[in-house]
């Protein structure tokens, strides 16, 4: 196990250094130098240039330079952003928790309901139900989220009028307590729900699935010709051995959320990295986009990590 | 089938294979389904420009039409363009997306798989590790990331695609590669004097590609949902038409003109599903464990 543990760990530290150097080659490749950035489009003069790729470490060859650009990343020095002039990484913090909050919630929800989903849909294989299930699953799948977004704010906020379509809160109105917990509330119904039905088919096809699988295995049947209950061959045996996969896929839909979230962020105008993603684009405040990748890939990493040591942990096969 | 070939019957009895993949193509629905859809979108591909009622490119005077004003099936957007026949013309844009990147992802994945696949030991080891690192990266921020530093056209596009998605073809293709190798024709094969290079085209590849097939459709519809999200966030190639900057233009008409966003949207699902649906089928057809288990 503890082998295990500090094989997926290395592996985690190993892909967040493959980001780092990518991060670093596209700096160095994209066209236009910062230093020319720095000193403006009038002026040329060499000694102003010597100093200033001195003064950044440009001179540097580039190995060192790569070298640099390690350190200052691994102590939390991610630069300055172009547009707000703040350090990068107190832009990004500020951004977090609304982001967090929207992929925390609907991953939650999303595995909840899909894989519940799923388990129905696996025990009553063929039926309308489930032919409507993974139907409607296939449909959901392709949807590109965002569109998916704006089609639920011309139904709910423009046809209906029930629902706020942007922002975390209310503007004009300074609301406290717990009315304004009510109101992030609302705000959070459409953006949460656009993000959960696009997650649903992913749990709803991996349980199914799984579920199916496990219920044709031979010590089902065994344990069937004993005369056990089917309920209590369900509980114990077929969910245990089926809800694993669930785990695995949470972990990478967690990868694939914290970077979608971006999307439907813009979509909702929602305050949160998304958001400052599509400024920085417009923009071409370079150092912020870089930043926010960084932060991406090294969640994701650790994310993964963490759901595949408590994969090897639920799952005695995996340890050796 | 490739689990059962085995090597002296290779190139022969190749009309009753036909035969039994045909019959399995009938007995799926997903993948009979995803087959009408594909001749479908290929159709309007090739014969867009006569199909449609109204060149693309051309910015009327019918700007934001309602549905089927002044013959307009679909309405028209702020330009005045027609958004039946944009829709039409944007099939050539996803489907060159998704196949040129398919390729190239393809092409790297099962050069990279097969050879860590085929050689093992330390040369494995060593690429399976970058395999995994590379399939840890956000794929969607990358791109991203590159089409905003450099350029946003959409040869580009199909390349930052291509390049980034390899590794789960790599995987797969790697995962048949060691298992090939140990069968006795790929043996015979290099009693026989034939060189690494010969065996890797000659026999490796050939026999495992099935699942990078399976997996490549999978990855043709991720390439349009992903070309999608660029155009959506403005990063598009603004030369052509495409369902993503369809959606992002009627972004800022949502209350007044909702069919812009809307029927782009519809078309990228339509797409997505077909190439879903292919993949799955493929996936079914081609996996012996899931024909038995629907027969039992």
């Amino acid at each position: 196990m503890k082998k295990y543990v500090t094989k997926r760990v290395l592996m985690g530290v190993l892909t967040i250094f493959v980001v780092f150097s990518i991060n670093f080659l596209i700096i160095r490749l994209a066209p236009g130098s910062p230093i020319s950035t720095i000193m403006g489009k009038d002026n040329d003069d060499p000694i102003l240039r010597a100093a200033l790729e001195a003064k950044y470490g440009f001179d540097q060859p580039l190995i060192l330079q790569y070298f640099i650009y390690l350190k200052n990343a691994v102590t939390g020095d991610l630069g300055l952003s172009i547009i707000y002039n703040k350090e990068v990484l107190a832009i990004i913090a500020e951004r977090l928790v609304p982001t967090l909050l929207l992929v925390l919630t609907a991953a939650l929800l999303a595995v909840v309901i899909g894989t519940f989903m799923g388990m129905y849909a696996a025990k009553h294989e063929g039926s309308r139900v489930d032919v409507f299930f993974s139907g409607i699953s296939y449909i959901f799948n392709s949807m590109p989220a965002f569109w998916l977004g704006l089609i639920l704010i011309i139904i709910f906020s423009s046809v209906f009028g029930l629902l706020p379509s942007y922002g975390m809160i209310s503007s004009r109105t300074t609301l406290t307590g717990v009315d304004y917990y009510l109101d992030v509330l609302k705000h959070m119904i459409l953006p949460v729900s656009t993000l959960v039905l696009v997650e649903i088919p992913i749990y709803f096809r991996i349980a199914k699935s799984s579920i199916v699988q496990t219920l044709n295995e031979d010590f089902i049947v065994t344990l069937k010709a004993t005369g056990m209950s089917e309920r209590k061959i369900f509980n114990k045996y077929v969910l245990r051995n089926a809800i694993l996969p669930t785990i695995t896929i949470f972990g990478i839909s967690m990868g694939y959320l914290i970077t979608g979230v971006a999307l439907i962020e813009i979509v909702f105008a929602w305050p949160g990295t998304g958001d400052l993603m599509l400024t920085a684009i417009n923009q071409r405040d370079y150092p912020t986009l870089m930043g926010i990748y960084l932060i991406m890939s090294v969640s994701v990493a650790l994310v993964m990590v963490i759901v595949d040591i408590i994969y090897a942990t639920l799952d005695p096969r995996i340890r050796f | 089938m490739v689990t059962t070939k085995k090597g002296w019957y290779v190139g022969r009895k190749n009309n009753n294979k036909l035969n039994r993949t045909l019959l399995k193509v009938k007995s799926d629905t997903e993948l009979k389904f995803g087959l009408i859809g594909l001749s479908l979108l290929v159709f309007v591909a090739v014969f867009a420009s006569l199909l449609v009622p109204f060149d693309p490119y051309f910015f009327g005077p019918d700007v934001l039409n309602k549905l089927g004003e002044n013959q307009h099936i679909l309405g028209t957007n702020h330009l005045g363009q027609d958004i039946f026949s944009m829709i039409l013309y944007g099939v050539r844009t996803s489907l060159m997306v998704a196949v040129g990147s398919a390729l190239i992802s393809a092409v790297i994945g099962i050069l990279v798989g097969g050879i860590a696949g085929y050689f093992g030991g330390k040369i494995d080891l060593v690429i399976t590790e970058c395999i995994n690192a590379f399939m840890m990266v956000p794929t969607f921020f990358l791109i991203l990331l590159i089409i905003a530093l450099f350029d946003s056209s959409i040869t580009n596009v199909m390349i930052v695609i291509g390049l980034t998605t390899w590794p789960s073809n790599a995987k797969l293709i790697r995962a048949q590669a060691l298992s090939i190798r140990e069968r006795t024709y790929v043996k015979s094969a290099v009693a026989m004097g034939e060189t690494n290079l010969q065996i890797l085209f000659k026999y490796i590849i050939p026999n495992g590609i099935f699942p990078v097939l399976a997996n490549t459709t999978i990855g043709m519809s991720n390439a349009i949902l992903t070309e999608a999200g660029l155009s959506f966030l403005g990063l598009g190639d603004p030369n052509v038409i495409s369902w993503g900057q369809m959606i992002f233009m009627g972004k800022q008409y949502l209350t007044s003109a909702w069919w812009i966003s809307t029927f782009a949207g519809i078309a990228i699902v339509f797409t997505v599903t077909v190439f879903y649906l292919l993949g799955d089928g493929l996936n079914h057809v081609l996996d012996p464990k899931h024909k038995s288990r629907k027969d039992a």
